[in-house]
């Protein structure tokens, strides 16, 4: 069974993601993300990752091309991580 | 239930109780104890308890009861028949004596009381006396009604015969008159045996007389006619027991004895004095108490008869030692007389013949003079004797006359003027007229001044001699003083007894007979005087004498005072003084020999006399007078032999041996000694002192000259004697030795030689001996030989073995034998020794002791290791070695390495040991290097050395190497033995372990199975784990009684059948009731213990049940401690038909269980649950550890220092159990690999941040792996593992690729995953690996 991630998007500026992000799907995020940006234009996408239970490097590895350009949404579970890779500050926690 | 209750009665009542319930109490007319009243079963409980001898009576029979301790007493046969029955039937004998008391208490209610009554008690086979204390009482019915008797009795009869025939011996040792004639003391002992006719109806002493026995005494036997006894065993001295019949006396019983014993009346050190017969009471078996009786009472008599026959023996020789007194004096009386008359015929003639050759030949005149001078002196020795037996048989009577004293005392001194004058001393006399006469005995009194004179100038050296006559009130006072040596105090009580002569004074001469002062008492006694002494040592003495005057005119002088007598006196005297030349003329000299002679004697005519007869036999002579001139001569000119004196002034004859034997010189010049003294004991004392010979005066001139011959012939054989001796000792096969007292060796024989290659030419050899072991190389060996040589010169005799070296340095070893001796010659002590060489013999017995010491060794240890360790300290001990070493040169990089001293490796030696090893492994097998001293054997694990490191400067002889091969061998043969021993342990432990316990174990479990350390023994105890259809897991713990081979059958089926039913029922209390039935089938299986669980590993869920097992133990990951002790039952078997319980209990995440046997807790003087404790603490302290880990810990933190007594087995779960997946290396599969990663983290109770945590890093490291996985083709497998501590989660994540190193630049979300994982978790390690990359992870789960 892969690993199950779906992508919902509100309005041109929220991308949001639900199910984990590994490496089995880390491409199909840096997809999602690009096209997202491209619907956001010069606005700061929000990626809420608030339904994504697991992220590891290969799913931060998507977001880091985009960092100037996003703020992030996470739930606790993934704070350390996100903390750990840096991305803390881009990133607001929301249960 | 009847029978039951009437049973109870006798509770209690011990044996007794138990018989009683037997009879058939319905036959009775008490009918069955059911019925029985209460009042009969309150007497009877009471009875029965009480310890103290009592019986009873109850109904109109009278039934008997009786208690344990009357039973033990007095019952005897009659038990158990007496129970139940009549009292009257049960003591029929003596009911005559016993009924009527009985009657008054039934009828009167009164107790009875009777003091150690005699009665006939047939208890033992035959009428029996004995006697009894005891009281009735009476015993009622319910109603009040008289209906038995209770007897509380004392039975006595041991301490009353005790008591009789302890007065008899009291009587007989009473004599009160100390000494008796043996017909007395038979009489008195007659009289004493007589009153105790109960222990001896009748008794008959006989005597041996010779070859006759005579009746000698007899008691009670009244005119009756006696059978003949047999005297034969009695003359031996031994006892003999005579079967009697027929009409004999009875004594104090109403019929005669059976039986009568013979005892000896024995006499210490010689045969018996006769015996004793005596009739046996017949109401008495003939035991010990008895017997012994019997003898001491003939003891005494013996000892009596022997102590009256000794005072006889004294009396008899009293009076003939009076008798021999009596007969001595008469003997005295009528010898003196009969001197007196050929003395009368020569000094008759001799005057005649004196003044017939006056001026004539002188030669001939002077043998004259000798003859006048001697027969004077035996005239007044005769004289002396006479006046003595005279005063002896009262016979001496005093002629009285009225005498001038001073006139007659002054003119008997003055006799002795010219003596005392050439002496060089003074005579002082001061004799003042007296008042009155004294009334004296004119010739005693001569005899009482001359005596005093004589005695004076002998002990006077210096000064003078003073008599002087005075008054004292009405006695005349007669003092004779002197300047002479005195006389010692100790000697002053003794002065004036009979024979005394003080030893060792200066004295003119030693001759006199000591009668001469005992004399002068006499007389001055027979004329009512008396007569003291005064002296001081070293000064003078002073004789006082004190006589009655009389009144009266003084007679005037009547025709001269002085007798002729007193010129033997005078005489005599000056033959003590010097310049009284001797006189060398008269006998002609004989042919001329090479043979000088020195003569010692203080009698100037004796000394001229034997030089004389000695010239005359051609002998060269010197004479000297006394013993301390001799010893000088002796010393400046050797002579070829020594005639002395005994008795001389200064020195002694017995002292001039004694110094002429001391001194090396004289040591061997014979001495012939002369004495005055006859008898045995003179002549010994005189050969002790080192006389060759001795000769008694008077002797003939012809004896004395052959004896001289004979003895100057001996001194030449001697030296014949000695060169045969020599070659005596020369042929001897043992060496033989003489040592000096202070060790020095001074003489040796050849085979000494022989033996230690010192030679004569070497003597003498001081201690040390050069063949002392030398003290520095063997210090040991040379302390053996100086303890040796303590022995040789301390004690008389002696032997020893020790350890010598030859000339040439080689080892021996002696068996020595020596003696303390006197030489004969020298009077000195030396040491006669003799050894020979047991060099073989001592190492044949050393090479045995060492098999046997090694042997020991072998056999006691019980590994290989432990063997080894015993053989090189036995092998150290042997050799005293400073260290022994064992290397075994086998399979493994380094050699083995065992030694006797601290614990040491191959690489802990110094380069030279390991040198010296390696050489040692290169020589063949079993050949003993004397260089390294070492060998090589064969050792189980490959070649072995044995190394024997000596202390330094010690040799490796030839003997040594023997035995360390012998050993080495030995030692070989054992060590394979051990070996296989080894193996065959661990076969039997495999063979448990096979039986005991599944091969797989499910995740997450730990077990441990131990057997009985000592002695090493495999037991009943099993664990087993079932996996059961529905993912959940069987756990067992179990323990079957008792140890070996048979227990761990039982064991095996129980597992078994247990796991069967296990699988049947997944059910623990119905497993554990199934398998109660099955118990009590298989033998053995009964009372075995189980711990049953059924346990779900998904969620912890236990259920659980117990037969009789202690309990199990969970320790949560924060420490606490809960004890599954629900679900308990009985053991295995017991009691089948009640439902076991069964309990459940939820196992927390990370907690751990233990299940174990008893063997692991249970300690002698210790209560289980303190063994529970500590099992608890151990598992708390382990509980961060891995479980195999914990497993280890606790199987050694609970076992005792010398392992464990019992069999212990062990299982540990930690739930839950460790997490294990194995998966492609696809990344699709990560996400199942996550879930499933999340599922056991749930169940470790994780909380969500650290399962993220873990899950993250965990996923990285997978990722990793994958990455590798795809690169090395595309069948890649991963696997991951997890497990869980109390506080702690530990992951491995696995591949079979290479780790990739880190290069952000080129793919930098890699790196990243590195940097979350070290972030993420506690501790990450990488392995990298030829087979593949680890991660293992390690972080702490907070809480």
């Amino acid at each position: 069974m892969s690993t199950p991630l779906t992508f919902t998007t509100g309005g041109t500026d929220v991308l949001a993601a639900a199910g984990e992000i590994d490496m089995s799907n880390a491409a199909t995020f840096a997809a999602a993300l690009r096209e997202a940006r491209q619907t956001a234009g010069t606005a700061v996408l929000t990626v809420d990752l608030t339904g994504v239970d697991y992220i590891d490097s290969a799913g931060l590895a998507a977001l880091f091309p985009h960092v100037e350009h996003v703020r992030v949404v996470a739930n606790p579970l993934l704070a350390p991580v996100l903390t750990i890779a840096g991305l803390d500050e881009l990133t607001t926690i929301r249960e | 239930m009847g029978m039951a209750a009437g049973g109870d009665v006798f509770a209690g009542g011990g044996d007794v109780g138990r018989q009683l319930a037997e009879v058939a109490w319905e036959q009775t007319p008490l009918g069955p104890p059911r019925a029985w009243p209460q009042s009969l079963r309150t007497a009877v409980s009471i009875l029965l308890s009480s310890r103290f001898p009592m019986w009873m009576a109850w109904g109109p029979q009278l039934t008997f009861f009786c208690n344990d301790a009357y039973r033990r007493d007095t019952l005897g046969r009659k038990y158990p028949w007496a129970l139940g029955r009549p009292a009257g039937e049960v003591w029929a004998e003596i009911w005559a004596d016993i009924g009527p008391r009985i009657e008054t208490v039934l009828s009167t209610g009164q107790a009875t009381w009777d003091e150690a009554l005699l009665l006939f008690v047939e208890r033992s086979g035959y009428p029996e006396e004995s006697y009894h204390t005891f009281s009735y009482s009476p015993l009622r019915a319910d109603d009040g009604v008289l209906v038995g008797m209770l007897c509380v009795v004392s039975e006595e009869t041991e301490r009353v015969i005790g008591e009789r025939r302890m007065a008899t011996l009291r009587d007989l040792g009473s004599d009160p008159s100390a000494i008796r004639t043996e017909h007395q003391v038979l009489a008195f002992a007659a009289a004493q045996l007589g009153r105790n006719r109960r222990d001896l109806p009748f008794t008959m002493t006989y005597l041996f007389d010779g070859d006759t026995v005579r009746l000698a005494a007899s008691t009670g036997v009244d005119g009756h006619e006696m059978p003949p006894w047999p005297a034969g065993e009695p003359a031996r001295g031994e006892t003999a027991l005579v079967e009697l019949t027929g009409d004999l006396p009875a004594g104090d019983w109403p019929e005669p004895p059976t039986q009568a014993l013979l005892v000896p009346l024995l006499r210490q050190g010689g045969a018996p004095y006769g015996f004793m017969v005596a009739g046996l009471n017949r109401y008495r078996v003939l035991d010990e108490a008895y017997r012994g009786f019997v003898e001491l009472a003939a003891g005494h008599m013996a000892a009596g008869i022997g102590s009256a026959r000794n005072y006889e023996t004294q009396q008899r020789r009293a009076e003939e030692l009076a008798e021999l007194d009596r007969a001595k004096t008469a003997f005295f009386s009528n010898v003196s007389h009969e001197f007196r008359t050929p003395l009368t015929l020569i000094m008759g003639p001799l005057e005649e013949l004196r003044s017939r050759w006056a001026g004539q030949d002188d030669a001939v005149r002077a043998e004259l003079e000798v003859i006048h001078r001697n027969g004077l002196r035996l005239g007044k020795l005769v004289n002396t004797l006479l006046d003595f037996s005279r005063i002896e048989a009262g016979r001496m009577r005093a002629h009285d006359e009225p005498v001038d004293l001073a006139a007659a005392t002054a003119e008997l001194a003055s006799v002795f003027r010219s003596a005392v004058e050439r002496a060089g001393l003074r005579l002082q006399v001061d004799c003042p007229p007296l008042p009155g006469p004294v009334h004296l005995d004119r010739g005693m009194w001569e005899k009482v001044i001359l005596n005093l004179l004589s005695n004076a100038l002998k002990f006077t050296f210096d000064g003078g001699v003073r008599v002087t006559v005075g008054q004292d009130g009405d006695q005349a006072v007669v003092t004779v003083a002197d300047t002479g040596i005195g006389v010692p105090p100790e000697e002053m009580p003794w002065l004036f007894e009979r024979f005394h002569r003080i030893e060792n004074a200066r004295s003119r001469s030693n001759e006199g007979s000591g009668i001469g002062l005992a004399l002068v008492k006499e007389l001055v006694e027979l004329q009512d005087g008396s007569i003291t002494a005064d002296s001081t040592f070293g000064v003078g003495t002073t004789f006082t004498i004190r006589l009655p005057l009389r009144a009266g005119r003084v007679p005037a002088a009547a025709g001269p005072v002085v007798s002729t007598g007193a010129d033997s006196y005078v005489q005599e005297v000056l033959r003590w003084l010097p310049g009284d030349a001797d006189t060398e003329a008269g006998m002609p000299a004989g042919p001329p020999s090479d043979v000088r002679v020195l003569v010692a004697d203080d009698n100037a005519d004796m000394r001229g006399y034997l030089t004389r007869l000695l010239r005359s036999a051609g002998h060269e002579v010197h004479a000297v007078g006394d013993g301390r001139h001799a010893l000088d001569e002796a010393r400046a000119r050797t002579p070829d032999l020594i005639v002395s004196d005994v008795m001389m002034p200064g020195m002694d004859g017995l002292e001039l041996v004694s110094a002429l034997r001391a001194d090396p010189r004289t040591a061997g010049t014979p001495v012939l000694l002369l004495s005055a003294r006859a008898g045995p004991e003179a002549s010994i004392e005189g050969l002790e002192a080192g006389a060759d010979d001795y000769l008694v005066k008077p002797f003939s001139a012809a004896e004395l000259l052959a004896r001289v011959r004979a003895n100057v012939e001996l001194a030449r054989l001697r030296n014949h004697h000695a060169r045969w001796r020599t070659a005596l000792i020369d042929s001897l096969q043992e060496a033989f030795f003489v040592c000096a007292e202070d060790g020095a060796v001074i003489e040796i024989n050849p085979t000494f030689t022989d033996i230690l290659g010192y030679g004569p030419e070497g003597l003498p050899y001081r201690p040390v001996h050069p063949w002392w072991p030398d003290p520095v190389e063997e210090p040991q060996r040379h302390q053996e030989v100086a303890d040796a040589f303590t022995l040789l010169v301390g004690q008389t005799r002696g032997s020893y073995t020790i350890p010598v070296t030859h000339r040439d340095g080689h080892r021996l070893w002696v068996a020595a034998a020596f003696n303390r001796v006197r030489e004969p010659e020298t009077g000195r002590h030396v040491i006669v020794g003799t050894f020979r060489d047991v060099t073989a013999e001592h190492y044949a017995v050393q090479r045995d002791s060492a098999l046997a010491a090694l042997s020991v060794h072998l056999s006691e240890a019980e590994s290989l290791t432990g063997a080894m360790r015993g053989a090189l300290s036995s092998l150290q001990d042997l050799w005293q070695a400073t260290e022994v070493y064992a290397v075994v040169f086998g399979d493994s990089d380094l050699p083995a390495v065992t030694t006797t001293g601290p614990g040491t490796s191959w690489a802990a030696l110094t380069e030279r040991q390991r040198h010296t090893l390696t050489v040692l492994r290169g020589k063949p097998l079993l050949t003993p290097v004397a260089e390294q001293t070492g060998i090589t054997l064969e050792h189980p694990d490959g070649t072995m050395v044995l190394h024997v490191e000596l202390a330094e400067k010690r040799s490796f002889t030839e003997q040594d190497q023997t035995l360390l091969a012998l050993l080495a061998g030995r030692l070989g043969q054992g060590l394979h033995r051990m070996h296989q021993i080894d193996q065959q342990r661990e076969t039997a432990l495999e063979l448990q372990r096979a039986i005991l316990g599944p091969a797989r174990l499910p995740a997450g479990f730990a077990v441990r199975y131990a057997p009985a350390t000592r002695p090493l023994k495999v037991g009943g105890d099993w664990y087993d784990t079932i996996p059961l259809g529905d993912d959940r897991i069987g756990i067992v713990v179990g323990d079957c009684v008792g140890h070996g081979l048979a227990a761990a059958a039982v064991m095996g089926q129980l597992r078994s059948a247990c796991r069967a039913l296990l699988l049947q029922n997944t059910d623990p209390a119905h497993t554990l009731t199934a398998l109660d039935r099955f118990a009590v089938q298989l033998p053995g299986a009964l009372c075995a213990t189980v711990f049953c669980g059924v346990l779900d590993p998904a969620t912890g869920d236990l259920t659980y049940s117990s037969a009789g097992h202690p309990p199990a133990i969970v320790t949560h990951p924060d420490g606490a401690t809960d004890l599954l002790d629900q679900g308990r039952s009985r053991p295995l078997g017991v009691r089948l038909r009640a439902p076991r319980p069964e309990a459940h209990y939820l196992v927390p995440a990370r907690a751990t269980l233990l299940l174990y046997t008893d063997g692991l807790v249970e300690r002698r003087r210790q209560p289980l649950t303190t063994g529970i404790d500590r099992l608890a603490d151990t598992m708390r302290e382990g509980r961060a550890d891995g479980i195999e880990e914990l497993a280890t810990d606790v199987m050694s933190g609970m076992a005792a220092d010398a392992g464990y007594d019992d069999d212990v087995a062990l299982l540990l779960y930690r739930h839950p159990g460790p997490l294990e997946i194995d998966f492609a290396a696809e990344p699709t599969t990560l996400y199942s690999v996550r879930s499933t990663l999340r599922g056991w983290l749930a169940r470790c109770g994780v909380d969500p941040t650290t399962t993220q945590n873990v899950l993250v890093a965990a996923g990285e490291a997978c990722a990793n792996a994958i990455e590798h996985g795809h690169r090395h083709g595309p069948a890649g497998k991963i696997r991951l593992w997890a497990s869980a501590t109390a506080g702690h989660l530990h992951l491995t994540i696995t591949d079979s690729g290479r780790w990739k190193t880190p290069q952000p630049a080129a793919n930098p979300h890699r790196g990243r995953g590195l940097t979350l994982m070290r972030a993420l978790m506690g501790e990450v390690t990488v392995t990298t690996g030829a087979a593949g990359t680890t991660i293992a992870l390690q972080t702490r789960i907070p809480g």
